[in-house]
């Protein structure tokens, strides 16, 4: 693969994803920067409102544009995708007005231990649960120490799909600290709503029952996806989570749980979440402090 | 009310054009699978562009009219039946309250389309009356129709509200109409990460004869009959470990991903739009409707074009279209 | 002439409902009308194929776990 010399980035592949769609992959592989890279760029694209765009969709390492040929040739597209990544350069200085969200989430709720003892079989351990295999993995002594990690810092939301409102979640830490699992040998058929799950290099919220093949962890016991609209932070969507967020996931015992899950029964339930911009730099430059300073914002009054 | 489900068949959706622009949120566009013969039928009875009809699948439905409508019936090789009676496809008919449609066995294609005058009145939901039953949106109850289901129509005729009529006797042009075979090509691009795949297996995947499985449906099209190895490499951060895994990404509507190496499936409009399976090329849009009319056990032959002619290909359906929908006015 | 139960659908034919199981029927053995005789497998899901009338089954005309497509006689009855 050949790079370029001069900001030491990959080179971007664009792609046809046939007469409807552009697909441009930024990196094979996945890192914060390159992820600060999709955003910037798909942003300007939307910023822009370029006439036969039809959705902007930025992924990890990666973007995707929809178009109507009829009115955007791919190749008009693909000149000024190119010029944009040019302007955005190393995403040096890129800052991102966003939120960050506080996210409860159980970790080994007996809800999602049931589902993951039914498939077994299709796992890479049977004889362990998902948690102890991912921690023995990657080098922790205890699932405990891993569980910490997993809620020790927050959380970038890279990409948003699969199904409707599925966010996966890119932990803000250096590459040496990322967890790293396989998904299961088989994917399961079944995971139950809202579980917390991790495959690959990402964290996700499972938004509706079904079919997946990522390890799982707990279970939060707010949604992510109201297709009714019942709860206020839906009011303007029906999916709570958008590219660029920022989320703590806080681990809550059965108590707290089973009080977040009544409030949003009675729909009385809202997200804990501050306005914040994200600077790009202090993420890369001190992960750790700028940790700190994040949640502060999200827990400090 | 003006249709009774007596029977719903195998899968029958209420279909329309599509929920787009919502792609970046996760949301599949669902609609019609075969926009073209959607279409047609919707020209027929004289409806504006994008008013909902049934999508019948495989086997069809026994419906019941509770008052006089203008109807037609596009689509797969399944002959219509009023009242026990053949009646032809691609033809606006009126049918009178209490006549019953049914559907003989399906010969060839897979779906077949029921439009009728005035469109099928079900909510909107994000700007489409379409179907998507993995979480229950959209559509009759965000469900496939069941016995006993109770559809009204609306008033999406075009000019003249209530005057199907007129276009009751109109026929699609013999030429104009698609020929289903058991054989279907399939041009597409390749790109998006077909370097993941090793040059013997892009050779392999164009030069197999592909066998539909009984699995393809409006999620995604599952072929078998070849074997497809992946470009060994040191798995990038945050694929995962499976040569077949790449750092998660979107996948466009006719993209192909090899899961197993030994199955192609094509995704088709209620897909999930991303995901960690490497891509390798996509269903130009233009051959989509065949593709939505291969039924399971039939053949399917990849062929790679380039860009122009996917865009050619494009042109010449728009333009079709539009000659049926002039001799149907 | 013999009667038959057709195939509703395209898809896979089983004789049985899953792989420990006998066959629903066996050749010379006796249905009545409603009894389930096998499945097919189409779009992620199965579907009973019923005997519409009364009747000895005197042969399969497909095997068990053939592709079958819509219309096609699957046994035949006496």
């Amino acid at each position: 693969m050949s790079a370029d010399v001069e900001t030491g980035l990959p080179q971007a592949r664009y792609s046809y994803g046939g007469d409807e769609f552009v697909f441009v992959e930024l990196a094979e592989a996945m890192s914060l920067k390159v992820n600060f890279r999709a955003m910037a760029i798909t942003n300007r694209l939307k910023e822009e409102g370029v006439e036969g765009v039809m959705d902007v969709c930025p992924s990890n390492a990666s973007y995707m544009v929809r178009i109507d040929p009829d009115v955007l040739h791919p190749d008009t597209l693909i000149s000024r995708l190119k010029e944009i990544d040019e302007e955005v350069g190393d995403v040096k200085g890129f800052e991102l007005r966003t939120r960050v969200v506080d996210v409860p989430v159980m970790m080994e709720d007996p809800w999602t231990h049931e589902a993951l003892m039914r498939f077994r079989d299709r796992h890479q351990d049977p004889e362990a649960t998902d948690l102890e295999y991912s921690a023995r993995i990657n080098g922790y002594d205890s699932k405990d120490d891993f569980i910490a990690a997993l809620l020790g810092s927050p959380w970038l939301i890279t990409m948003i799909g699969f199904v409707p409102g599925l966010p996966w979640c890119y932990q803000l830490v250096p590459p040496e600290e990322q967890v790293e699992v396989p998904k299961y040998v088989r994917p399961r058929t079944f995971t139950p709503e809202r579980a917390f799950g991790f495959g690959g290099g990402f964290a996700v919220v499972y938004s509706v029952q079904g079919a997946g093949g990522y390890q799982l962890y707990g279970l939060a016991p707010a949604p992510v996806l109201d297709v009714k609209q019942r709860l206020k932070d839906f009011e303007d969507s029906i999916v709570f989570p958008k590219p660029g967020d920022v989320w703590n996931y806080r681990g809550v015992d059965r108590e707290e749980f089973d009080e977040i899950r009544a409030s949003v029964e009675d729909g009385s339930f809202e997200y804990r979440k501050k306005d914040f911009t994200f600077r790009a730099d202090r993420a890369l430059e001190d992960p750790h402090a700028y940790n700190e300073e994040i949640l502060g914002v999200l827990y400090g009054d | 009310m003006a249709i009774r489900v007596k029977s719903p068949g195998l899968l029958t959706t209420v279909q329309d054009t599509g929920r787009f622009g919502e792609y970046a949120i996760g949301m599949p566009p669902s609609g019609a699978m075969d926009v073209f013969s959607y279409q047609v039928g919707n020209y027929l009875v004289g409806n504006e562009d994008g008013s909902a009809g049934l999508e019948i699948t495989y086997f069809g439905p026994e419906l019941e009219f509770t008052e006089s409508a203008v109807i037609a019936v596009t689509g797969a090789e399944m002959p219509p039946k009023i009242n026990g009676e053949e009646a032809p496809t691609w033809e606006t008919l009126s049918v009178e309250e209490g006549d019953v449609l049914s559907f003989d066995y399906l010969r060839n294609g897979a779906r077949s389309y029921l439009a009728v005058a005035g469109g099928i009145d079900v909510p909107v939901f994000m700007h489409s009356r379409s179907t998507y039953t993995l979480i229950g949106l959209g559509g009759y109850e965000g469900r496939a129709l069941q016995a006993g289901d109770e559809l009204q129509l609306g008033d999406a005729r075009n000019g003249d509200a209530r005057n199907g009529d007129a276009q009751v006797g109109k026929k699609v042009d013999a030429d104009a109409i698609p020929r289903y075979t058991k054989e279907t090509e399939l041009r597409v691009i390749i790109g998006l990460a077909s370097y993941r795949l090793t040059q013997e297996s892009m050779k392999e995947f164009l030069n197999v004869e592909w066998t539909v499985t009984p699995d393809a449906d409006r999620v995604g099209y599952r072929y078998r009959g070849g074997e497809l190895g992946f470009v060994e490499r040191e798995q990038p951060a945050g694929a995962g470990s499976d040569p077949a895994n790449v750092v998660d990404f979107g996948y466009p509507i006719g993209s192909i991903q090899v899961p197993g190496g030994v199955e192609p499936i094509v995704l088709m409009n209620d897909a999930v739009t991303g995901g960690g399976y490497a891509t390798i090329g996509t269903v130009i849009s233009a051959d989509r409707d065949r593709l939505a009319q291969s039924k399971t056990n039939d053949k399917t032959r990849f062929r790679s074009i380039e860009l122009e002619e996917a865009l050619a290909a494009r042109g010449d359906r728009r333009k079709t279209l539009a000659e049926i929908k002039d001799s149907l006015a | 002439m013999a009667k038959t139960v057709k195939a509703q659908m395209p898809g896979t034919f089983y004789r049985r409902p899953d792989p420990d199981s006998d066959f629903y029927v066996e050749e010379g053995g006796s249905v009545s009308a409603g009894d389930t005789v096998g499945l097919i497998e189409v779009m992620k899901s199965f579907h009973e194929v019923k005997a519409e009338e009364d009747g000895t089954v005197s042969k399969f005309l497909v095997e068990h776990e053939d592709a079958v497509d819509a219309g096609q006689d699957l046994l035949e009855l006496e």
